[in-house]
């Protein structure tokens, strides 16, 4: 039963976050901005989600939200799709189980990539010729990684483990009583000593 | 035995899952979506898409907007509250009621007075617009725009001019049915064709990357000093002739330099939320450049010489067309006519 009601908490969080992070992008991004830098949402849900491990569930989700976000921005669309996806698939690759959820592992990983996806944003703004000076670009797109950064540290914390939700984890690979570890048989472990 | 292998093979099947073949289609997919809506220009089925998705999201945008709009008559008195030791707490939660009631009244006012510039504008040049509010900045930090909260449905498209009660402030480049989104004279992207009012030396008004205006293209033959007034000059059959968009800021001139280098400060200042624009729907033939509008342009670029002895009587005019005014931008337009 509590096996159940874990995996249920984990089929609804996520849809939820991604809802969260829609809201937030069309309705609060646009009215702050702090040194030419704005919040950007989608990439932070998208980060969150990357660093739960699941690849497959990481792409995805860096695509629709860099879409969502190209769509309800004045930037070229299809742009922060890839960037977004790009970096979801890094994150995924490159983190795990160990890294999802909110510790500084984690908390490092997104940074990283949040930095990676907005500066390489603000060069290819200007090589599309949507942006005229790198130097003006860069700097907005610095300032946008850091309050993302800040953005993406409740989203990690939301999102949580995916062993700590319920499955997805070693276990649910290895079987209830299997793990990726295996034990040193008897016959190796007197060798050992 | 069997059962071992076919146990072995799922796990090995299901550990092979990367996430990679997804990875590359979405790739190709976004690849495709980015050429495709560059290739496409401002109409066609994927910036159709955009405008079905700021249609979608204009409530979101509204709420974003009402929740937003206190914050910033209040953002002062937080600092002036930090500021000042209060001893009682009840004198303290009044005086908080007061100042904020005074922000309010304070945002009240300057609403007003916002609208009474705009009906003044509007019938000093005759202008035909239709009446928007700003509804959010732009969601990216690389571009200068703003949505209103007018769209196709109330007669607006692409290309239409925008102006405030001190000018022009720049030009809607996307619209959907219920909103639209302008871009402002201090994106980067955005030029207007424009002339100096005193002299009518010719130049393109363009934005810069640090949110000031450049007057580009003014030849070091032309007459222009720090504090002229910069004008529409209706050349391009977009904006309405005469219409203030700045001040000469600073005027230099390279070593060698066939055009000077004029630093224009926005008539229009900071646009804010829930501030009240102008969107001009149609151009009357008075406010379109003529024929003769365009020789004299292309004959002498330079301008003319400035007329002394109606610098002091123009100080006067300019500094109402700075602010909004513009009745001396009208006539000066009229004399660009004749």
């Amino acid at each position: 039963m509590p096996y159940t009601n874990a995996g249920t908490q984990r089929s609804y969080v996520m849809p939820v976050l991604a809802i969260v992070a829609a809201v937030l992008q069309v309705a609060l991004a646009p009215q702050i901005s702090i040194l030419g830098g704005r919040f950007n949402f989608m990439l932070a849900f998208a980060v969150a989600v990357a660093l739960r491990g699941d690849a497959t569930q990481a792409v995805y989700a860096g695509f629709f939200s860099g879409l969502f976000y190209d769509l309800t921005a004045t930037v070229p669309i299809g742009l922060m799709a890839l960037i977004t996806t790009v970096c979801s698939f890094a994150l995924a690759s490159v983190g795990g189980a160990g890294t999802s959820g909110f510790s500084p592992t984690s908390i490092r990983l997104a940074g990283v990539g949040i930095f990676a996806a907005c500066i390489v944003n603000a060069v290819a703004l200007v090589l599309l010729g949507a942006e005229g000076s790198i130097l003006f670009s860069l700097g907005h797109g610095v300032v946008t990684a850091i309050l993302t950064s800040i953005a993406s540290i409740p989203f990690l914390m939301a999102s949580g483990s995916p062993s700590a939700l319920g499955g997805g984890g070693f276990s649910a690979r290895g079987g209830r009583s299997g793990s990726r570890f295996k034990t040193v048989p008897r016959t190796r472990r007197r060798s050992l000593h | 035995m069997p059962r071992s292998q076919g146990y072995s093979s799922n796990l090995n099947n299901r550990r092979q899952s990367t996430g990679l073949r997804p990875f590359i289609v979405l790739c190709v997919i976004s690849v495709l979506l980015l050429t495709f809506s560059i290739r496409e220009g401002d109409a066609g089925i994927i910036h159709g898409a955009r405008s079905v998705v700021m249609t979608v999201t204009t409530p979101v945008r509204y709420l974003g907007s009402i929740i937003a709009s206190p914050f910033n008559a209040v953002g002062n008195i937080a600092s002036n509250l930090t500021a000042s030791p209060a001893t009682l707490s009840d004198l303290e939660a009044e005086n908080e009621e007061l100042r904020a009631k005074v922000a309010e009244l304070s945002e009240a006012q300057a609403t007003a007075e916002r609208l009474e510039s705009l009906l003044g504008l509007q019938s000093t040049y005759s202008l035909q617009s239709t009446a928007a509010r700003i509804i959010g900045e732009s969601g990216d930090a690389w571009s200068r725009t703003v949505t209103i909260d007018k769209g196709s449905a109330d007669g607006l498209a692409i290309n239409m001019p925008v102006c405030n009660a001190g000018g022009i402030i720049g030009q809607i480049i996307e619209v959907s049915p219920t909103t639209a989104t302008v871009r402002l004279v201090t994106d980067e992207n955005s030029g207007i064709s424009a002339m100096v009012q005193s002299t009518r030396a010719q130049g393109i008004l363009q934005g810069q990357p640090d949110g000031t205006l450049r007057l580009e293209y003014v030849t070091v033959d032309s007459d222009v000093k720090e504090g002229d007034i910069i004008v529409s000059s209706g050349l391009g059959g977009v904006y309405p002739k005469g219409l203030p968009l700045g001040v000469v800021s600073s005027v230099d001139r390279p070593d060698n330099a066939s055009y000077y280098t004029i630093v224009v400060t926005p008539a229009s200042s900071e646009t804010e939320n829930n501030e009240e624009v102008l969107v001009i729907t149609s151009l009357t033939d008075e406010q379109r450049a003529t024929d003769d509008d365009v020789a004299s342009s292309n004959a002498s670029p330079q301008g003319t010489a400035r007329d002394e002895s109606s610098t002091q009587d123009d100080a006067q005019d300019d500094d109402a067309a700075a602010s909004g005014d513009g009745s001396s931008s009208d006539d000066g337009a009229t004399d660009a006519g004749e």
